[in-house]
């Protein structure tokens, strides 16, 4: 027992480095935490701290959800209402018309059951057939105050022909400890297009816990980005299903971690059905003592003739100290297929550096110029470019290029 | 303009430039010729500020200014130029982004504005055809996927668009088709001017067929063995560098 399970119990036990699924990223710190949910209720701008905005992208016209430890702000948001889309917090509705759906996610793995267990509150959206959300919709999650633990859960259902973009970003104030586990469900209908960009800007030191589950039914479209540029302890698990033929699948992500942060990606693309594509690129750069996982699973099932699948991961390893552990697995049962994978650990290419020095570029500049380079493929797929541009200047004034 | 002197700099363990003197005033150019090993790059590294290179001994001085005291980046500021052996492929950086950077850093140095976008155009429009370096080429990433006679036209292409005080060309000539010679040769020509001095280095009289010295140098065993006017070059395409290797190494090889 520990001080963090004698508050939150579960049936399944917390992961152990015995775990395969843990070995990179154990969570025995977590565990000696005294953590607690906020007990507070929604205080719009009076408890909202000034170092942050509620909308994290201001050049984004974007309809806006605002949670703060995981308790929704009704002053602070702004959703959609139109004809065709149904968004509104848990919190906020009827049981009747909430969506309902689970991936059994709870019963395998100890994250999920906390959040199934705690779960305090979040986003029901529907986007009806053939209906285009008109902005992007932004759900912001900050975590504020010592030791707070905040357990959403967001459920996104498109039908078919309908077009929705979703932004799930999340800060945390300096000040700020605890745990964010937040979890997401989408089920994309057929020939209908989502597109997610999962942000995490938290300051302080907090755990952070993401999942993401999304199914994709006949000739549907994702394109998914998991940006991390500030987190004490991050891991972003992501689960992509192709039910249905002719579905295009698009996930990157990036990751450039300092001092003795811990970032983790896992993820599985799981092909069940012939005549689908996916595209998955992740690039990192290891910086300070940082540590790292990369872990991407492809499994191709036997009917998922034609699958045309790809995925990279490239890591640059900055200083000495930091380290990187990335494993590609896939698993092929089918026999009409094209899958290329490949991860990479390198250094800066200190040529390229020179060439550039050799102009009359100084070092931290060539050096942006290199990073820049390395994460454009990343960013040039972004839904927006208010978005890329906001993501790629935090990322420059983090790292003062 | 440029004053070498006694310069002696090593890899690791092993020397390779053993006392090198050379004076280049301004608006000449000199050839700088040699066997393989003799120490030829490793001059063109050092002057350029690579840092893979030790400097035990001497100096280099730039118009007053102690070069090697100075990052790479800040003797491009001061007016080096390097066109590379082997130039570097940057993919994901435009070539010209990377030249607008490069010409900003120099501007900032001379505290100057940013260049206006208009300008820069111009400028670029007038530098790669001097090269006959077409759109294309200019709007990829640095080098990507360019042919190797590219890649040299687009290191004089750097070098007229950066104006520098000393251009060092490292066997700008080598991989070269006739065609491409005649063309980066072209360029380097209607770079010469009384306040710019160049130093070629070559392995081979031919670019001097193109390019014409004013004063040709011979490399060997890290030291300069022998310095005449441009029918130097042709009588080593003729004897080989042989009967010029450095008599102290003959000795101690007898």
């Amino acid at each position: 027992m520990s001080v963090f399970t004698d508050k939150f119990s579960t049936t399944l036990p917390p992961p152990t480095r015995k775990s395969e699924r843990w070995k990179y990223s154990p969570i025995a710190k977590l565990l000696n935490h005294e953590i607690a949910i906020s007990t507070e209720s929604a205080q719009g701008f009076n408890s909202w701290p000034e170092s942050l905005l509620p909308n994290p992208v201001l050049n984004l016209d974007a309809y806006l959800v605002v949670f703060k430890n995981g308790i929704f702000e009704p002053t602070l948001s702004d959703l959609p209402v139109s004809d065709g889309v149904d968004c509104v917090p848990f919190s906020k509705m009827d049981q009747s018309g909430s969506l309902e759906f689970s991936n059994g996610y709870h019963h395998k793995e100890w994250i999920g059951e906390l959040n199934e267990t705690y779960r305090q509150d979040g986003l029901s959206l529907h986007v009806h057939r053939n209906v285009k959300v008109d902005r992007p919709i932004v759900i912001h999650h900050l975590t504020d105050g010592i030791n707070v633990a905040s357990f959403p859960k967001h459920l996104i259902k498109v039908d078919e022909g309908g077009e929705l973009n979703v932004v799930i970003w999340s800060s945390a104030t300096d000040r700020s400890s605890g745990m964010y586990n937040g979890l997401l469900e989408a089920s994309i209908g057929p020939n209908a297009m989502f597109s997610l960009e999962k942000v995490c800007n938290e300051g302080g030191k907090v755990f952070h816990f993401s999942h993401e589950y999304i199914v994709q039914e006949r000739d549907s479209n994702l394109k998914m980005h998991t940006f991390t540029i500030k987190g004490d302890w991050v891991r972003n698990e992501l689960e992509i299903i192709s039910r249905g033929k002719g579905t295009d699948s698009v996930f990157n992500g990036a990751y450039l971690p300092l001092g003795t942060e811990h970032i983790d990606n896992h993820t599985t693309m799981d092909h069940t059905s012939s005549d689908c594509t996916s595209s998955e690129l992740y690039r990192g750069i290891m910086y300070g003592k940082s540590t790292g996982v990369f872990n991407g699973k492809v499994f191709v099932r036997p009917d998922a003739q034609k699958t045309n699948a790809f995925q990279q991961n490239t890591n640059i390893v900055s200083d000495r100290g930091s380290a990187i552990n990335t494993k590609p697995e896939l698993e092929i049962y089918a026999d009409d297929v094209k899958c290329a994978h490949g991860c990479t650990v390198g250094q800066f290419d200190l040529d390229a550096l020179f060439y550039l020095k050799s102009r009359g570029i100084d070092e931290k500049a060539a050096k942006a110029l290199l990073v820049e380079a390395f994460l454009a493929d990343v960013l040039s797929s972004v839904s927006s470019t208010e978005l890329s541009t906001e993501i790629m200047s935090l990322y420059r004034e983090r790292h003062g290029w | 303009m440029l004053k070498i002197n006694n310069l002696c700099a090593k890899v690791g363990d092993n020397e390779i430039l053993k006392g090198l003197n050379l004076e280049v005033k301004p608006g000449e150019l000199h050839a700088i010729m040699g066997p393989n090993g003799s120490g030829k790059s490793t001059l063109a590294a050092v002057l350029s500020g690579r840092d893979s290179f030790e400097v035990t001994d001497g100096s280099v001085d730039l118009d007053g200014i102690d070069l090697l005291d100075l990052e790479a980046s800040d003797r491009a500021r001061e007016g080096v130029f390097l066109a590379f052996q082997y130039p570097i492929e940057i993919p994901g950086v435009s070539n010209l982004n990377f030249m607008k950077a490069a010409l900003n850093g120099k501007r900032s140095h001379q505290g100057l504005e940013p260049i206006k976008a208009k300008d820069f155009l111009a400028k670029v429009k007038e530098c790669s055809s001097l090269v006959e370096l077409d759109g294309q080429l200019r709007d990829r990433s640095v080098n990507e996927g360019f042919s190797g006679g590219e890649k040299k036209r687009n290191e004089i292409f750097q070098m007229a668009m950066l104006e520098p005080k000393l251009a060092i060309l490292d066997e700008t000539d080598s991989g070269l088709d006739i065609d491409a010679l005649r063309v980066v040769s072209k360029g380097v020509n209607e770079m010469r001017s009384s306040d710019r001095s160049f130093i070629v280095i070559t392995h081979y009289q031919r670019l001097l067929e193109h390019i014409i010295p004013d004063f040709v140098h011979v490399l060997s065993n890290g030291k300069i063995v022998k310095s005449g006017g441009k029918e130097l070059a042709l009588e080593l395409e003729e004897k080989g560098y042989d009967w010029l290797k450095e008599p102290s190494h003959d000795t101690s090889n007898a």
